[in-house]
């Protein structure tokens, strides 16, 4: 029972705001002025003159011409586009769940099990490199020539696997390299959000008869749902726009099986010089994104704030 | 854009102005991607200080790619370097975009001699309107590079490895020689008839990834095949469905189903062919002359030897690099005063000492071998080549290189891992090549 | 812990722990075991787990203790290098920016948690759909936005985009906040207390795990961060740690990467943040780790 009423404070069932003041909206107003501004200048801004470019010819030297829709047709008759599109949703829906899974079983054994610091230390290490380092390290571990791990494969009486270099594996190992470097961090994240959940809530559901499974997916679960689709959410924007991996990596390669979005609009924009063209994929990219994310808000009831 | 002469009006003015005042100098700012030619250019720099004690050189050295985004932000920004580092392969597309100052006014105004430059190195940067970008500053050629210890074992006369001769058909004498150098489990090398292909422990040859002008890799044998990449140097008129580089790429397919050269699956695109090659699991490979401290600070004992002649005879990318000055700049005077220098015999003399890269005229390259002879490291096939009239070929020049690059890729991809048939492929993307340039 | 999961259960669960630490731990070693190999010996015996012989001269090439020579010699660049001058830079921008960025990122977060205000929800979407705008659309804009500035080669360019907020940050800590239980603000505005004093006396307080978190979280981004400071201070005198170490592994065209240097470069930066991390992490997750949330 008490913890039935934990929930129900939580949902917030007082509502003491019904009447406003035009002084609250001012201190409210206090509250969000520096973050607000911040975004303005470095983020409101600069996306509304992308979105501006998207519809001209700037090729980054030149003085940009209005060329109407022009770049958004070019894109949607682009094989590489809808190939790149395709590749990094392949990625995304191979990352995330897994990277996720993995994420919520370590956090899970960090607030149950190993509760030492050193496992939390350890477990976030990977994500101390820098994405570049990462990349050189796994490709050099992955190599088929002298790499550790095509070492011990030989040892077996294998022949090198082509982790980076054949069209079956390179995605996978991309997807691999990253959960290897993200997995403690996001399971940092979900284990905060399991140490704000209070105590007793977790004691009264075993008090109650339920067992740990019970108690973790019927109590600590839902709970943790704010959390979980900040993760989540996260996760696929991150996701969508992975870059230095492949860039290193696979260089897109091999046939274009890492040829991701955000390595396109990479190449298009300061290769090939085409900025007006890059950035119409990039708003095309970003519509995704917020579609995405609205549906999800809506599936996972984050938004509820009140 | 100011003319010539309002800039030396205001130049002139400029200087009036400073002496007046003792003002500080004017600072240009100079960038370079090779940190082993920092030092060199330092003194460089240290040496045109003193003598002119009005312009004062600012030198950032930046990795490769971090480069070209400095300099393409700086350009956009307007805050890129008075004089930058240039390479025939971005050179274009900035040229285009007018980025860079055409030197041919001044160079007539101060009447530099041209004529010093080795082999017309110094033609990779006229343009046929005549327009120029700068003078070259060091150039370099490909060879072959082999382990010598794997060369002993095996058995290979090695005086014969300069000599090598190749063809399309049967591989010719350099076929043989990487049969040799290739090592199975068995310890059996690629001439036995028992050699195991599938259980290769080393291979007698392997390529990084093929790019569109594979500098370093097909090209020399494509080349000495007959193949043109373009019909000239500045021809949009590309022949990679050419029947010449399909039967190359067939002898590659070839050597590599014999185990003699290693699978493209066996060379990542972040470790080249080098580091395998350092790591003992490959035996010989084709590299450029801006490599060999990689290979002459390995543990064992190597040599560079000229590439093998094929039907068409030695054939070797030739290129090098520039220094262009920016249209942005607002010193140009100053600018265009550093650059003469850095081309100068003066300047070449000093980077030949450093014994880094290969300068560009004939005093600079004596000073250069001589260092290289006293370390004992014997270069000559890289400079033999330049000797010989007829062995050095030049790149395409176009702004769409790295689509180009983009296409190729992807077939090399095709051909060789996805193992699809080699002239299909090749006439596929040759057509998508050809497309680029009717938009 | 009081909960009581069975021992077999339990066991498996050290299993699995202990395969994690492996498989994350390995890679690591790695990085430790290149960074004392010298040029000569990177590619030899690459299945041995001991690097076959040690030494420290790639830390040394870090500290600058050879000349470029010698360094050249030893297969690296030809060039100073001062680790412990670009470290303090690096610290400098990342305290700076995550004090400032955390404080903030919370009070919007408590804005968009627990204030009413119009257009609330459209700001907020607004700021989530800043986290979905692919970052290189906003890199040359904002760059010359630094430029007119003035702000080139200074740390207030590095810092300024960051400065005042991160929309992650915000979306984080609003979630947290969200999840606070109201019990404690009620009481407090019914004993008088202004909204500022409820989110510095309640919230904050209340918050130390997830403030503790982002404030980790926003550091090692700001530490990691690569791109940015390269564009706006490529200049030696406020150069980060990332940038310098770039150097180390591009260091010509088709050279490979200078591998001794670089994974010396990578042990070492990611030691004082290893530290940073178990003192200041420690304190902030064990004290509300155990104690329990009130």
């Amino acid at each position: 029972m008490k913890a039935l009423s934990a929930i129900e404070l939580r949902r917030g069932k007082v509502r003491s705001f019904s009447i406003v003041h035009l002084k609250d909206y001012l201190i409210a107003y206090v509250f969000i002025i520096p973050s607000l501004a911040g975004f303005a200048i470095f983020f409101a801004i600069p996306a509304i003159r992308g979105l501006v470019l998207s519809f001209t010819d700037w090729n980054l030297l030149n003085s940009p011409t209005f060329i109407r829709f022009e770049n958004y047709l070019r894109l949607s008759q682009d094989e590489e586009f809808w190939n790149s599109l395709w590749v990094t949703i392949q990625y995304v829906v191979e990352n995330v769940p897994i990277q996720t899974l993995s994420s919520l079983l370590i956090a899970v054994l960090m607030a149950k099990v190993g509760t030492s610091m050193a496992f939390r230390g350890v477990m976030i290490i990977p994500w101390l490199l820098p994405n570049v380092v990462v990349a050189l390290l796994w490709s050099w571990l992955l190599d088929p020539a002298f790499g550790f791990i095509n070492e011990v494969i030989k040892q077996f009486g294998h022949g090198p696997l082509p982790f980076l270099t054949s069209t079956a594996m390179a995605l996978p190992s991309v997807v691999g390299i990253n959960i290897w470097r993200h997995m403690g961090y996001i399971a940092l994240m979900i284990f905060a959000g399991i140490q704000s959940i209070p105590k007793e809530v977790d004691e009264a559901a075993l008090i109650d008869g339920a067992g740990p499974w019970r108690a973790f997916f019927h109590v600590t679960l839902p709970l943790l749902r704010p959390v979980l689709a900040f993760v989540v959410i996260t996760a696929i924007i991150g996701s969508f726009q992975i870059y230095d991996t492949v860039a290193i990596a696979t260089k897109g390669g091999p046939v274009q099986s890492t040829w991701v979005l955000n390595f396109l609009i990479y190449k298009t924009a300061f290769e090939g010089y085409e900025m007006g063209y890059a950035t119409a994929v990039t708003m095309v990219l970003f519509a995704i994104l917020i579609g995405i994310t609205f549906i999800q808000m809506r599936l996972m009831r984050a938004g509820e704030a009140d | 854009m100011l003319s010539k002469k309002r800039l030396l009006a205001v130049a002139l003015i400029a200087a009036v102005a400073i002496a007046a005042v003792g003002a500080a100098p004017v600072t240009l700012k100079y960038w370079l991607w090779d940190a082993a030619q920092l030092p060199m250019y330092q003194k460089a720099a240290d040496n045109f200080m003193a003598q002119n004690p009005d312009i004062k050189i600012e030198i950032t050295q930046l990795g490769w790619n971090d480069y070209w985004t400095g300099i393409e932000t700086g350009m956009v920004a307007g805050t890129a370097p008075d004089v930058i580092t240039n390479n025939s392969s971005k050179s274009s597309a900035f040229e285009s975009k007018g980025q860079l100052v055409d030197l041919t006014p001044l160079i007539k105004r101060d009447k530099v001699d041209t004529s010093v430059y080795l082999n017309g190195v110094d033609k990779i940067w006229v343009r046929p309107d005549g327009k120029c970008y700068g003078f070259p500053k060091d150039w370099d050629t490909i060879a072959i590079v082999y382990n010598r210890d794997f060369a002993k074992a095996a058995g290979v006369d090695e005086s014969t490895i300069g000599k090598l001769t190749w063809n399309a058909k049967d591989g010719g004498t350099f076929e043989k020689f990487i049969a040799q150098m290739s090592l199975d489990k068995n310890g059996r090398n690629g001439l036995d008839p028992k050699f195991d292909a599938k259980n290769v422990v080393r291979y007698g040859f392997a390529h990084s990834r093929f790019d569109a002008n594979g500098q370093p890799t097909f090209s020399a044998l494509a080349r000495s095949n007959g193949w043109k990449e373009t019909d000239d140097l500045y021809s949009t008129n590309f022949h990679f469905d050419d029947q010449k580089l399909i039967d190359t790429m067939v002898w590659y397919k070839k050597v590599i189903d014999k185990g003699y050269m290693a699978p493209f699956s066996y060379i990542t695109p972040t470790n080249g062919a080098n580091m395998a090659f350092a790591a003992k699991k490959v035996a010989v490979v084709f590299d450029g002359s801006w490599m060999k401290d990689f290979y002459t600070q390995q543990s064992f004992p190597i040599a560079f030897r000229t590439l093998p002649a094929g039907p068409e005879g030695v054939k070797s990318f030739f290129n090098g690099i520039t220094d262009s000055i920016w249209t942005g700049s607002k010193n140009q005077e100053q600018a265009w005063k550093w650059v003469k220098y850095l081309g100068s015999p003066e300047v070449q003399g000093v980077v030949g000492s450093f014994g880094v890269v290969f300068p560009a005229t004939q005093p600079g390259l004596d000073n250069s071998i001589k260092v290289f002879t006293s370390r004992n490291i014997d270069i000559t096939a890289f400079t033999d080549e330049v000797k010989t009239p007829g062995i050095t070929f030049f790149g395409p020049i176009t702004a769409f290189g790295p689509k180009i690059d983009d296409i190729m890729m992807q077939a090399w991809d095709t051909i060789f891992l996805s193992n699809k048939p080699v002239d299909a492929t090749l006439k596929a993307a040759n057509k998508k090549v050809l497309a680029l340039f009717k938009k | 812990m009081t909960t009581t999961y069975r021992r077999p259960m339990r066991l498996l669960a050290l299993f699995v722990m202990l395969l994690l630490v492996l498989i994350t731990l390995f890679p690591i070693y790695w990085v430790v075991r290149t960074s004392l190999l010298p040029k000569s010996a990177i590619f030899s015996n690459p299945g041995s787990l001991l690097p076959s012989t040690v030494t420290l001269s790639n830390y040394g090439r870090l500290f600058g203790l050879y000349d470029s020579a010698t360094a050249q010699k030893m297969g690296g660049v030809g060039l100073e290098f001062n680790f412990l001058r670009y470290l303090s830079h690096t610290i400098f921008v990342a305290t700076i920016i995550t004090l400032t960025q955390v404080l903030f990122s919370a009070a919007g977060a408590y804005a968009f948690a627990r204030l009413h205000f119009p257009l609330r929800k459209q700001i907020f979407g607004l700021y989530l759909g800043a986290l979905m705008v692919p970052g290189i659309v906003m890199t040359i804009p904002n760059f010359i936005l630094v430029k007119d500035l003035g702000w080139l080669n200074s740390f207030m360019g590095i810092m300024a985009p960051s400065l005042l907020m991160s929309p992650f940050t915000v979306f984080f800590l609003r979630q947290f906040f969200i999840s606070i239980s109201r019990e404690l603000e009620e009481a407090a505005y019914i004993d008088g207390a202004g909204k500022f004093m409820v989110f510095f006396r309640i919230i904050v307080p209340l918050s130390t795990a997830p403030l503790g978190t982002i404030s980790i979280i926003t550091f090692i981004n700001i530490w990691s961060d690569y791109m940015w400071p390269l564009l706006v201070g490529s200049s030696d005198k406020v150069r980060m740690l990332t940038v310098a170490l770039g150097i180390f592994r591009q260091q010509a065209p088709a050279t490979g990467p200078d591998w001794g240097g670089l994974m010396a470069g990578a042990a070492l930066s990611m030691l004082p943040i290893l530290l940073l991390f178990m003192i200041f992490g420690k304190k902030v997750l064990n004290s509300i780790g155990f104690s329990g949330f009130r």
